[in-house]
């Protein structure tokens, strides 16, 4: 070790992937660009469910800027409503409710969110949760009633009596047969009961491919998120025709939204490239299981989660190399300190 | 040696003390534990199946087996009235045993419930026995049920208690244990 | 040891859950109702007195090698002797408590007391840290029972407080509570393990900072007041 560093100086930048590249995106300019993603998943959520969910949206978008803000302004810390985080986390949390959702529940939520998930560990980049689905686990768990009252969307009026109605993940898991107006094409589409955001799988698959476009997400985590799901409920699938089992479980209950907006989160998923692949495979994997033996039919929201708490792992185990060094730097490294281990002996 | 022997003779003395004073403390306390116990399960008994008096039958004579379905039958008392009986058992629950009493009349039909003593979650399983608006709703909707009570999950009547799915299934199937047992009894 | 500077320790400066971070188990489970928090938080504080009486007295005969196992028979002792008197006069506390009571016997809080303070200390400092330990306990018990069950389902002193006819203080654990809004808004996460955790640590959080803030004011002036001394000296 002693003579290799005799012979190469090196300077060990305690940073994250290198090379790194200067470039004039900043913060803003990628939360802008996750925000325009998710307009087509807004626009028809409004075509599906009426103008009331943009009403949970701007309670939800504008109580996550004011806690924002004010967290920030009473710990005397710098302002940062300017980078847009908070407004994005407003906006994913609101997606992830219902359409009959009270205007105050994303209140609560982003409170929790902001404040507790986000602010409190220090801000934008260090908290190790979503903030978003965070506040969506803690909404769930608070107020299950209100957060499984899916309204009938526009393109099932007429052929469904009364004003709410079961998601087809609940018929896909519970005990009677899925009803014929659950086509693949309507999960396509959008025309079925669900969370605001969650319903078109068309609507989100264009936001994933606006976001690949200006390469503000890597392929790698949403592929095998939704890879490792599709592989799984198709070998173990259910009833007679497991390739509609598979489909249906892609594309409703937000395994989607989630593969795409949520797990792909800068702050709480891994930098490596095989870690991305691995943390995607265990999202997966994780939604899977909870939708297999879990007391509720959703696994999305937990999933990602507990991914999160596993990104620190995860990059620690896949090895980062260090630029200038070689392979053989690294196996002289290894000689050395084995060699030095003996000589203690 | 002598070290061993002189710690040894602190600590006995030390135990023999404390037994001796937790024996006086028995003593003072156990009527008085067994009297809430009587009134305890007393209470119990009436909420589930109304009458003045309770007599405990021999239920293993009769050909009821100790256990079903790991459900554990401590005590089957006659209604004084005839109105029918009153099934103690014990099962597991979400984190301990609970112990439950059931009524059931002669119609197989239960009259009611009452959780005698549990070591639930406190806010969740804990609700199964308390006397909270979700308590007594949650074990009136035993009243009336026959033999093939089920929760709502499995294709039954009965509302599990929000977060404690594992409770409700052991109380229901507890339920179920106690009119096949009173069955049984013929 | 004064009674004034003990006190300060125990509810504050050297509060058991807050600054010793011991004893959390039982402050995060049982936080539900108030009638659970003061009952829990009025057992140790009787548990914890008699046995530091009990271990102070006793601390001259007790052998430094078997010291702790004569502790643990000492508090095993005394919550047999609690949990027993419970279930004979206060049955519904015993019955909301469940196997919180006998689980005192491995509170923290009690044996560290004994370890930390009792051994080296009278009789009479032993019972003050022990009534001073147990309310700074009770205190944090007492404000997590009420941050939790306002938030977690809108209601204050759930058990201990019954407005059903007319304000009563009921002792049996019978009470409702006053209901503050209706307990559909209420964050019911609150009242679920999660709820202890995130309270506590926000409790603990904001004890640190002030305490923090306490010091660096302190240290503050005893450099003005030394740098005014140094002055004079000048002068």
């Amino acid at each position: 070790m002693a003579a290799n560093q005799e012979t190469k100086e090196r300077i060990v930048l305690d940073v994250a992937y290198q090379p790194q590249v200067r470039t004039i995106r900043d913060t803003r300019r990628l939360m802008q660009d996750v925000l325009i993603a998710l307009l087509p998943a807004l626009c028809v959520a409004v075509w599906q469910f009426g103008a009331k969910v943009l009403v949970t949206v701007a309670a939800s978008v504008s109580s996550a800027v004011f806690f924002e803000w004010a967290y920030r302004k009473l710990l005397k810390k710098s302002n940062t409503i300017g980078d847009l985080s908070a407004c994005l986390t407003g906006l994913l949390l609101a997606l992830t409710l219902p359409p009959t959702a009270p205007w105050w529940l994303p209140v609560v939520g982003t409170l929790f969110a902001i404040v507790v998930v986000k602010q409190l560990y220090g801000g934008i980049g260090k908290n190790f949760l979503n903030p978003a689905l965070a506040g969506r686990a803690f909404l769930l768990a608070s107020y299950a009633l209100i957060m499984g009252n899916f309204s009938v969307p526009t393109g099932l009026k007429g052929a469904v009596d009364g004003v709410t109605m079961a998601t087809p993940l609940s018929y896909l898991y519970g005990e009677n047969p899925l009803p014929a107006y659950f086509t693949p094409q309507a999960l396509f589409i959008g025309t079925v009961p669900g969370a605001i955001g969650e319903i078109s799988a068309a609507a989100i698959l264009l936001g994933l491919v606006y976001l690949l476009v200006r390469k503000v997400i890597s392929w790698r985590i949403s592929v095998s998120f939704v890879g490792t799901a599709a592989l799984l409920t198709l070998i173990f699938g259910r009833g007679g025709d497991h390739v509609n089992f598979m489909l249906y479980n892609v594309l409703s209950g937000g395994l989607l939204f989630g593969a795409v907006f949520m797990a792909t989160d800068y702050a709480t998923s891994p930098v490596t490239l095989n870690g991305q692949l691995l943390y995607g495979a265990g999202c997966g994997a994780l939604t899977v299981l909870i939708r297999y033996f879990g007391g509720f039919p959703e696994g999305v929201t937990y999933a990602i989660l507990i991914m999160n708490l596993c990104t620190w792992a995860i990059d620690k185990g896949f090895h980062r190399h260090q630029f200038g060094v070689t392979k053989e730097d690294i196996a002289a490294a290894k000689a050395a300190k084995k060699a030095a281990k003996e000589a203690a002996k | 040696m002598k070290k061993i022997l002189k710690l040894t003779f602190i600590l006995f003395l030390i135990c023999a003390v404390t037994a001796g004073i937790l024996g006086g403390v028995n003593e003072l306390t156990y009527r008085r534990i067994d009297e809430q116990n009587r009134i305890k399960t007393v209470k119990a008994y009436s909420s589930v199946l109304p009458a003045d008096a309770y007599d405990e039958i021999d239920f293993a004579a009769a050909g009821v087996p100790e256990t079903i379905n790991k459900v554990t039958i401590d005590k089957i008392s006659k209604a004084a009235n005839g109105s029918g009986y009153v099934v103690e058992s014990t099962f597991s629950g979400a984190q301990g045993s609970i112990t439950m009493a059931c009524g059931v009349d002669n119609n197989l039909r239960c009259t009611g419930i009452s959780i005698i003593k549990h070591s639930e979650t406190s806010g969740l399983g804990a609700n199964a026995a308390s006397s909270s608006e979700v308590g007594v709703n949650f074990r009136a909707q035993f009243v009336g049920q026959d033999g093939g009570i089920a929760l709502k999950k499995s294709g039954g009547e009965i509302d599990a208690l929000s977060g404690a799915t594992i409770t409700s299934t052991a109380v229901t199937k507890a339920v179920a244990v106690a009119i096949e047992a009173v069955g049984m009894l013929g | 040891m004064n009674i004034k500077k003990q006190f300060k320790e125990g509810l504050i400066t050297n509060n058991p859950v807050l600054v010793q971070l011991i004893g959390m188990c039982a402050t995060m489970a049982i936080t539900t109702t108030l009638f659970n928090g003061v009952g829990m938080g009025l057992s140790v504080l009787i548990i914890l007195t008699c046995c530091n009486v009990v271990v102070s007295a006793l601390r001259k005969i007790i052998p430094n090698e078997i010291r702790l196992a004569i502790f643990v028979v000492i508090i095993a002792g005394f919550v047999t002797i609690v949990d027993l008197l419970l279930q004979a006069f206060i049955p519904a506390l015993s019955e909301a408590l469940g196997v919180f009571i006998p689980l005192i016997v491995v509170n923290c809080i009690i044996i560290g007391r004994a370890e930390a303070f009792c051994q080296k200390n009278t009789v009479g400092a032993s019972f003050f840290d022990g009534i001073f330990q147990g309310l700074g306990y009770t205190c944090v018990l007492i404000i997590m029972c009420v941050v939790r069950e306002l938030l977690g389902s809108g209601r204050f002193g759930g058990g201990l407080i019954d407005i059903a006819n007319g304000f009563r203080f009921t002792l049996d654990g019978t009470g409702g509570g006053i209901q503050i809004f209706p307990a559909d808004y209420g964050a019911s996460i609150l009242n679920l393990p999660f709820g202890g955790f995130l309270t506590l640590g926000t409790l603990i959080a904001v004890m640190q900072y002030a305490l923090k803030k306490a010091a660096k004011k302190k240290e503050l002036a005893e450099k003005a007041a030394a740098e005014a001394a140094e002055k004079e000296v000048e002068d």
